[in-house]
């Protein structure tokens, strides 16, 4: 032992070598062993839930800068780093992420994104909420301006989720989370969307309630345009459902007598009250027309278009705001159709003839009241009458053999009457028409069938 | 430790060897050693570095620096001890016979 103390006391040369081995050992290591600590330190914590997380490594002393979710995360997030061998000290520079007061959540649709925004509690849920987005939203961009707050209500995850399936339905609007609150605002994509989504809504997760829930529907529309060249009548839009779809066509085939009714009616609910009630007259006034276009948004009527002639455009006014349900405004906007040029009597009997073959005039059954249904036919009628201002011309009413003869001949005196009546009505003047009944003695077919019948009762327009 | 004496075994070992051949050249070396006082000083200051870095005191890269300096130094007086006990006992051995 006394030995070694003698020979220590010559061992100080070898200390020179000593420090420029250490200096070169320091110098070589002092890099790659940083990096590995902080690799291991990275991998440490790689199952603690942490945002922004910086690690840094000096020596071997490492720096965690992070936001953590928790105090306890924040300390097993330390603890981890620490228990890494090697690491000789933690500096703990870990923050809690703030608390949200009240926490809000957002989803805001306008028309090309959605974006996302406000607070989520965790990163696992921020990406599962921006994975549901762009999964329910397929091809819509989805913008993320979520932040990382802690105070979430419970179920907040379930909650969100649900909404976000919500902002599909919208056209536009926003749907947001105040702590357990949950508002909606905005406009349905389709008709029985705001519905859809109210039912929706009846599945939030517990704790959750609905503040307001203001999305409105989409406008109702339904339309209908009469087109000359075609001779057709375009239905389009929403109709609430089968039996109101089959009243309407039938209306439509009844008031056009000669167009082709081109139905591209669908069901929808979310119709006004006194729907019906509101587009048979309408349509009524559009077969007045003769080129014109029917809009019906909501309780609001637009009708546009060219009457036939100049005292139809007051009739149809007043027709429209008579018959039309409490509640309902119409917006006519109509101008009449440039008069044909004049023909002569041989050509205007031709039109006469073309016009009654197509349609006839309806009147109610066994009297001699008009069927409005005829409105459309006799404005052409009338417009047929005004090319030939010189012609007198007789109308001639018919009827079938079913009951007695007094009766028919009675019958077809008062309903010729009643159509030389309409048409003084309408402005043109009465000693050009007379109005004459020949009861079931002038049959153009079969009184044995119902068919003949049919073809039996009818007026006829002759020039005189 | 463990984690340093893995890390840098290569530069661990070449502090032994060094440590090995000074204290196997020591033993006939007849050069003067340091004075007592002079050791004593030293002794202490190695005593006051040993502190510091089980402390903790110096932090970052000199606080590492200092780590590896004092391992390396460890193993390099390791090294003279087992050198000069080695010499020795092959001196006296060989003396004697003699």
């Amino acid at each position: 032992m006394h030995g070694l103390f003698r020979w220590s006391s010559k061992w100080w040369p070898g200390t020179i070598p000593l420090v420029v081995l250490w200096a070169f050992a320091a110098w070589s290591s002092t890099v790659p062993l940083e990096s590995d600590l902080a690799a291991r330190s990275t991998s440490a914590l790689k199952d603690t839930v942490l945002d922004k997380t910086r690690i840094e490594v000096a020596g071997r002393d490492v720096i965690i800068a992070a936001d953590a979710f928790s105090d306890d995360g924040r300390r097993s997030a330390v603890a981890a780093v620490e228990a890494v061998p090697g690491v000789r000290l933690v500096n703990d520079e870990t923050r809690l992420v703030p608390e949200a007061r009240p926490f809000v959540w957002s989803a805001e649709r306008d028309v090309a994104r959605v974006t996302l925004g406000g607070s989520a509690p965790l990163p696992a849920s921020k990406s599962r909420l921006l994975e549901a987005a762009r999964a329910s939203l397929g091809g819509v961009e989805v913008v993320d301006q979520m932040q990382l707050s802690r105070g979430a209500p419970p179920r907040f995850d379930n909650a969100a989720l649900l909404l976000l399936d919500q902002i599909g339905k919208l056209k536009d609007g926003k749907i947001a989370i105040s702590d357990s609150k949950v508002s909606l605002s905005g406009m349905a994509r389709d008709l029985g969307g705001r519905e859809a989504i109210a039912a929706a809504l009846k599945n939030l997760p517990e704790g959750f309630s609905i503040a307001a829930n203001e999305v409105k529907a989409p406008p109702y529309i339904f339309q209908a345009y009469k087109d000359p060249v075609a001779v057709t009548l375009t239905l389009t839009g929403y109709v609430p459902d089968n039996n109101v779809h089959a009243a309407i066509a039938a209306a439509a085939g009844r008031k056009f007598f000669s167009e082709k009714v081109v139905d591209n009616l669908k069901a929808s609910i979310g119709a006004p009250s006194g729907f019906v009630g509101a587009v048979v007259p309408a349509l009524g006034a559009l077969s007045r027309l003769s080129t014109g276009t029917l809009v019906v948004t909501d309780r609001e009527i637009k009708l546009s278009g060219d009457a036939f002639y100049d005292a139809a455009v007051p009739q149809i006014r007043a027709g429209l705001a008579r018959d039309l349900p409490q509640g309902w405004q119409v917006n006519a906007d109509i101008s009449v159709k440039p008069s044909a040029a004049p023909v002569d009597s041989t050509v205007c009997q031709q039109l006469f003839s073309d016009l009654l073959a197509k349609g006839k005039i309806r009147f109610e059954s066994g009297r001699a009241g008009i069927d409005p249904d005829s409105a459309g036919l006799l404005d052409r009628l009338i417009e047929t009458a005004l090319r030939c201002p010189t012609a007198n011309i007789e109308i001639a009413g018919h009827t079938d053999t079913d009951g007695e003869d007094a009766f028919n001949q009675t019958l077809s005196e008062k309903r010729a009457q009643a159509v030389a009546d309409y048409l003084v009505k309408a402005g043109m003047p009465a000693s050009r028409f007379t109005a004459t009944g020949y009861g079931s003695s002038q049959p153009v077919a079969t009184n044995d069938t119902d068919e003949g019948k049919a073809q039996n009762r009818r007026i006829d327009f002759l020039v005189r | 430790m463990a984690y340093l004496a893995t890390f840098h075994w290569g530069w661990l070992t070449a502090a032994g060897v060094l440590g090995l051949a000074m204290g196997w050249i020591a033993v006939v070396q007849r050069g003067q050693g340091v004075s007592k006082t002079t050791s004593r000083w030293l002794a202490a200051l190695a005593a006051a570095l040993v502190a510091a870095a089980l402390a903790r005191a110096i932090p970052g890269r000199p606080g590492y620096w200092l780590d590896l300096g004092l391992v390396m130094f460890a193993i390099y007086l390791l090294g003279c001890a087992v050198g000069s006990w080695l010499r020795d006992w092959v001196v006296s051995r060989s003396a004697k016979p003699a």
